[in-house]
């Protein structure tokens, strides 16, 4: 029983790493320049094909084609940030919202017309490997995930702390007005900030790749559960959003654990239900928009 | 005040809808008609809620959904005909929209039309669970009875035709009226700015929670009619979240919060999907879709106020000669 249960929670810790490099993303884009991406999960799907395809056409394993999505990713966010969302920010949330919702559909639709609805995996020779502690199982594909997100969280963390970019963003993303005032330049720090986050999602597409089926539809597994982390975490706190996924991956884990194999999506659902039901401002209290 | 002309516009475009399946045989087109007629219909259930008072949802399949599967449960299991059915689905969605909304409008903006989109795919998700209960994942078909007006069911298409133009006639209507009510003051007041609203005495929650019943209502008939027009029900038709997007386009597209901007909407959509349609043949995954999103992205991104802004914009430009406005 309790290494079923040890098992389950550790599970739901690995997997809860890609889920926070998500909700990370989601979140810093909320919290600095104010919107929401609902495009995030189709850049996870875009950072699984890239490792895809870098693995079937050159042999490069996933964990290092990070090295090519994130950058690629990195530049896909600032273009969007430039050509498309700089000029829907206002006070009107309409266009904002079906500007990115548009994305979505378009990303995941063009995906379904390049790629096809098929399965796409990618085997590596450490896919089937694991450790054996004691009576339980942690796989190398999951635990090398989690350790390259837990890096890039606190190499996240560390840039928002001591760069002047990064300082730039929490002054944004604290008072956007009296940033300016201090000489920040708003759209540069919003390209900077929509590409981060882009980076991080591809960052957990190619982690997801040697473990995980890349398909069109994908990204809506991780959009919805970093929308719940997000809400969770108190909108835009990265801090929030880290701790929050970890907790959604476990509490998943456990559902598919003692409650059935696919139940994973309704405790999702349930712990949005119960957090807008209850704490609509995040487990932090803070102050929600 | 309604102007005479407007009148005439209207008796003479009622005339030629009224006509049509009589010059039209041809049940493929007569099938796009319904399609345009009902699409405009639920967009027109959305944009109550989602024009007038801008509370974005793309959640609206949930009623849909409860729509369709309560008229199905009457009839199958009860032998109630659906056309009593289609007005306890009404009733269902509307009473069900209370704890939803409750829910839902505890956030704003972004996150509200997530919340709304959780709550669409958690329904969906319990009709898929609950095997015992309303069939399952599989669905059902709706018994085939010929010729059956009571049952809503009839041999042609054309029937089908007016029913669902009746049903965007009451939309149209219903809609009309609350424009020219207090109540739809109050509905541009909060989606201008809610919290302005607010301090000037307008009832915003209570608004929103009234308007929230008007529309799940209405989109619960059109769930209704679709189920008995394709004979055929289960839970990724009858709570596709393709329903709760289209919903929100049609409306985004023809013009946000007017009268008329849905079914402009739908019938640019509607209309290019069919040509898609027809000139690649069979179905190339995705490529509605991706027409959609693209016309989406235009329309937000050089046109928000949608056909119905641009249209009143070269009016009057051209036609009046005056400046338009900025």
């Amino acid at each position: 029983m309790w290494e079923t249960l040890a098992q389950a929670v550790i599970n739901g810790l690995l997997i809860g790493g890609i889920y926070a490099l998500v909700s990370i993303g989601v979140t810093l884009i909320f919290g600095v320049v104010k919107i929401v991406n609902f495009a995030q999960g189709e850049f996870v799907m875009l950072g699984m094909y890239i490792s895809f395809f870098l693995s079937s056409q050159f042999g490069i394993d996933p964990i290092v084609s990070l090295l090519v999505s994130m950058p690629v990713l990195f530049v896909c966010g600032v273009l969007i940030q430039h050509f498309l969302i700089r000029r829907v920010l206002g006070p009107n949330d309409m266009p904002q919202i079906f500007l990115t919702f548009a994305l979505s559909l378009l990303l995941l639709n063009l995906a379904l017309m390049l790629f096809t609805a098929n399965y796409r995996t990618v085997h590596t020779w450490y896919s089937d490997e694991a450790f054996h502690i004691g009576g339980l199982y942690i796989p190398y594909a999951k635990l090398i995930a989690f350790v390259v997100a837990m890096g890039l969280s606190g190499a996240l963390w560390l840039f928002l702390r001591s760069t002047d970019m990064g300082k730039a963003m929490r002054a944004a993303s604290q008072n956007r007005d009296v940033a300016m005032l201090m000489g920040i330049n708003p759209n540069r720090v919003f390209c900077v900030a929509l590409g981060v986050a882009l980076a991080l999602a591809g960052a957990a597409g190619s982690l997801l790749m040697p473990f995980y089926s890349a398909y069109p539809f994908v990204g809506q597994v991780f959009v919805l559960m970093a929308f719940v982390a997000v809400v969770l975490g108190t909108l835009g706190n990265v801090i929030g959003a880290l701790v929050a996924s970890l907790m959604m991956g476990v509490a998943e884990s456990l559902g598919i654990q003692f409650v059935g194999a696919d139940s994973g999506l309704i405790v999702v659902f349930a712990m949005l239900l119960l957090t807008l039901a209850f704490k609509p401002n995040g487990l932090g209290g803070g102050r929600a928009r | 005040m309604i102007r005479p002309m407007y009148l005439l516009w209207l008796a003479v475009g009622l005339a030629i809808l009224i006509a049509l399946p009589h010059l039209v045989t041809n049940s493929f087109a007569i099938d796009i008609f319904i399609r345009i007629l009902l699409f405009s219909f639920i967009g027109v259930a959305w944009n109550l809620m989602g024009g007038y008072a801008k509370q974005l949802s793309l959640g609206h399949a949930a009623y849909f959904g409860l729509g369709a599967y309560t008229s199905t449960i009457l009839q199958i299991d009860f032998g109630i005909s659906p056309w009593i059915g289609m007005a306890a689905g009404g009733v269902v969605a509307m009473l069900a929209s209370l704890p939803i909304g409750w829910l839902c409008f505890r956030l704003r903006g972004p996150y509200f039309t997530i919340a709304t989109i959780a709550t669409a795919q958690a329904l969906m998700l319990i009709f898929l669970k609950f095997r015992d209960f309303a069939w399952g994942a599989e669905g059902t078909t709706i018994p085939n009875l010929g010729s059956a007006p009571l049952m809503m069911q009839f041999e042609g298409k054309a029937a089908y035709y007016y029913v669902v133009l009746g049903l965007l006639v009451l939309g149209l209507t219903i809609t009309w009226l609350i424009e020219r009510s207090w109540m739809g003051y109050y509905l541009v007041a909060i989606g201008e700015d809610e919290d302005a609203a607010q301090a000037i005495g307008v009832n915003a929650p209570k608004i929103k929670r009234d308007i929230y019943m008007i529309s799940s209502f209405l989109t619960a008939l059109a769930g209704t009619f679709y189920t008995q027009y394709i004979y055929f029900i289960d839970p990724a038709t009858a709570f596709s979240f393709n329903i709760s997007i289209e919903a929100a386009l049609v409306s985004i597209v023809g013009g946000i919060g007017t009268l008329w901007g849905p079914v402009i909407g739908t019938v640019l959509l509607e209309t290019t999907s069919a040509l898609l349609q027809s000139w690649l043949g069979g179905r190339v995954g995705g490529i509605q879709l991706t027409v959609y999103s693209l016309i989406l992205m235009a329309v937000i991104l050089w046109r928000p106020t949608g056909l119905i802004g641009f249209a009143t914009d070269m009016y009057q430009r051209y036609v009046r000669r005056q400046p338009a406005r900025a």
